[in-house]
């Protein structure tokens, strides 16, 4: 308990403790947008006829609370306590790091308000209007300056692998929001891209699949490359893999968002460029997932009673399963099938949820029973939350794939003479169960989380009423 | 011309400032991560590199109430 003091005394962990908080909060909130317009898309009748409850102006909505506001205050959260715990420094600036929360939370409630209102940039996860593009922008500088000065600080010689993928992500992001977020203003909140046709097209997915790449991934494996031999109390498998994982995955990367456009105006050749990388990005994705959960060998059993270690090693599993299904939609003959149709969207929710959230979700335990210096309220409420996550993202995502294979194979069925064998119409009227099954998916999935959020408000709230060397210890702290 | 032939045809005299410089660039990259995986799988640089395995664990040895004798 002493030490948990010291270490408090020590970090600046008070800014960590904030950032995880939040990021479970807008969970809730991310997924239970999501239930609803997911809801919207079974049952229409919910629009309401209300232009602010509709799917188009909820999405968007949707999209940046679990991606900025969920993800990024889990990154910011993770982040900040890896690169102080593996430095041996506290932070370089304390106020930079509140400037970071505020700034973060202010874009926050910036989007909420402008996106229900139908102020949009219509770039997909970058629908923003220029203001907010511009705080955002400003906010993510000062929270990598302020990483990378810790990081010039650092008492040991090392700079440890996770911290790498941290720094690839803030580099990247910068550089990916400000090119793609140029626009001409016209007004406080209209403004029109800089790039026309095509190019914009090009740009747009540019940043789309590397929001995904860079964003959702080299941040969130810098998570997995700490939390992983944390909790398993194991060391990495092998740091070399890690290494080419890292340089395979920053190189590769960038190229890839052309295979977002296949049989469109660009150029055929980009395509074929974006799928082939596409496919070779297989290997270090593998090598990642394999470093992760062979760090586990020869402690399998941890399995059996750690169920926080049960979040971080599922969420491997479906890093390397998305890993692998994207790159097979990349190539052009499954894209011919899988493009504008539903199989997209249960892929990007098998990274998004099957992933990114168990990822977050165990490294978010993991910290609150650090950083309050106690153990979890109800480990059983961690086990529930565990199943009702997992079962939900499989309903969810087998709901979506079976959705979009059939809406694939039903817009390219030709009869004898030539004919469309199916109208539009029809292909929506099929999809209604899976819709339907997608909104029960997500539901599980949402209740989840509020399980989680509950679990973890009383294990801080217990944890401040009663501090208790004995639970630090059991916390192993 | 082979249809594989027509399919990798550049026009190099077309090629702009900004070709030539995303093109240099693009093989610099490529190059830097080919000398990259020659160092890290190079069998002489394993012990050096895999010495930084254990860092989380000494991280917790550092940190520990043992070590420090707070308790």
């Amino acid at each position: 308990m002493v030490a948990m003091q010291a270490e408090q005394e020590q970090y600046s962990f008070e800014i960590v403790k904030w950032f995880a908080y939040m990021a479970v909060v807008y969970l809730v909130i991310g997924t239970g947008i999501g239930v609803y317009i997911a809801s919207e898309l079974a049952w229409p009748v919910l629009n309401f006829d209300n232009p602010y409850l509709s799917f188009g102006r909820l999405r968007p909505l949707h999209t940046n609370t679990v991606i900025f506001a969920f993800g990024g205050s889990t990154l910011m959260a993770t982040s900040y306590y890896i690169v102080q715990r593996t430095s041996g420094v506290r932070l370089w600036s304390d106020k930079l790091a509140w400037f970071s929360f505020w700034g973060w939370n202010l874009v926050i409630l910036g989007f909420a308000i402008t996106l229900p209102m139908g102020l949009t940039q219509s770039k997909e996860y970058a629908e923003m209007e220029w203001p907010l593009d511009i705080l955002l922008a400003v906010v993510w500088l000062a929270y990598s300056f302020n990483f990378i000065m810790t990081l010039s600080i650092r008492k040991v010689s090392h700079i440890y692998v996770a911290n790498w993928f941290f720094l690839a992500m803030m580099i990247m992001i910068t550089y990916l929001h400000v090119i793609n977020s140029l626009a001409i203003p016209v007004s406080l909140f209209k403004s029109y891209s800089i790039f026309a046709g095509v190019q914009d097209a090009m740009i747009q997915w540019w940043w789309g699949h590397n929001a995904v790449g860079f964003f959702l991934t080299a941040g969130f494996l810098g998570i997995m490359y700490y939390f992983v031999p944390k909790q398993a109390n194991r060391p990495i498998y092998s740091y070399r893999l890690s290494v080419i994982h890292f340089w395979a995955l920053t190189f590769g990367y960038v190229w890839l968002g052309a295979h977002h456009l296949q049989y469109t105006a660009l150029p055929d050749w980009t395509g074929s460029l974006g799928a082939a990388i596409s496919l070779a990005m297989i290997i270090p994705s593998w090598g990642g997932a394999i470093n992760g959960m062979f760090t586990l060998s020869g402690a399998w059993d941890k399995l059996r009673t750690d169920y926080i270690l049960r979040f971080l090693i599922v969420s491997l599993a479906f890093y390397a399963m998305s890993t692998f299904e994207g790159p097979v939609m990349a190539s052009k003959t499954v894209n011919a099938l899988s493009h504008y149709t539903d199989w997209t969207i249960g892929h990007v929710h098998s990274g998004a949820l099957g992933w990114v959230a168990m990822v977050s979700i165990g490294a978010i335990y993991h910290m609150v029973e650090r950083l309050w210096g106690t153990t979890m309220y109800s480990i059983k409420l961690v086990n529930l939350h565990f199943w009702m996550a997992t079962i939900g993202t499989a309903v969810y995502i087998t709901a979506m794939w079976v959705a979009g294979i059939m809406q694939g194979l039903m817009w390219r069925a030709y009869d004898d003479y030539g004919n469309l064998a199916y109208t539009f119409v029809e292909s929506v009227a099929q999809l209604h169960p899976y819709y339907a099954m997608r909104a029960a998916g997500g539901l599980i999935f949402f209740l989840g989380a509020c399980v989680m959020l509950f679990n973890v408000t009383v294990t801080i709230r217990k944890a401040i009423a009663n501090p208790s060397a004995k639970m630090a210890v059991a916390a192993n702290i | 011309m082979t249809k594989f032939q027509e399919y990798f045809h550049t026009d190099w005299s077309g090629m702009t400032g900004t070709d030539w410089f995303g093109f240099l660039l693009t093989v610099f990259v490529f190059i830097v991560m080919v000398v990259v995986y020659f160092w890290a799988l190079n069998p002489k640089n394993k012990d050096s590199i895999e010495s930084h395995r254990s860092m989380l664990m000494d991280e917790d040895e550092r940190k520990s109430e043992k070590e420090d004798g707070r308790e």
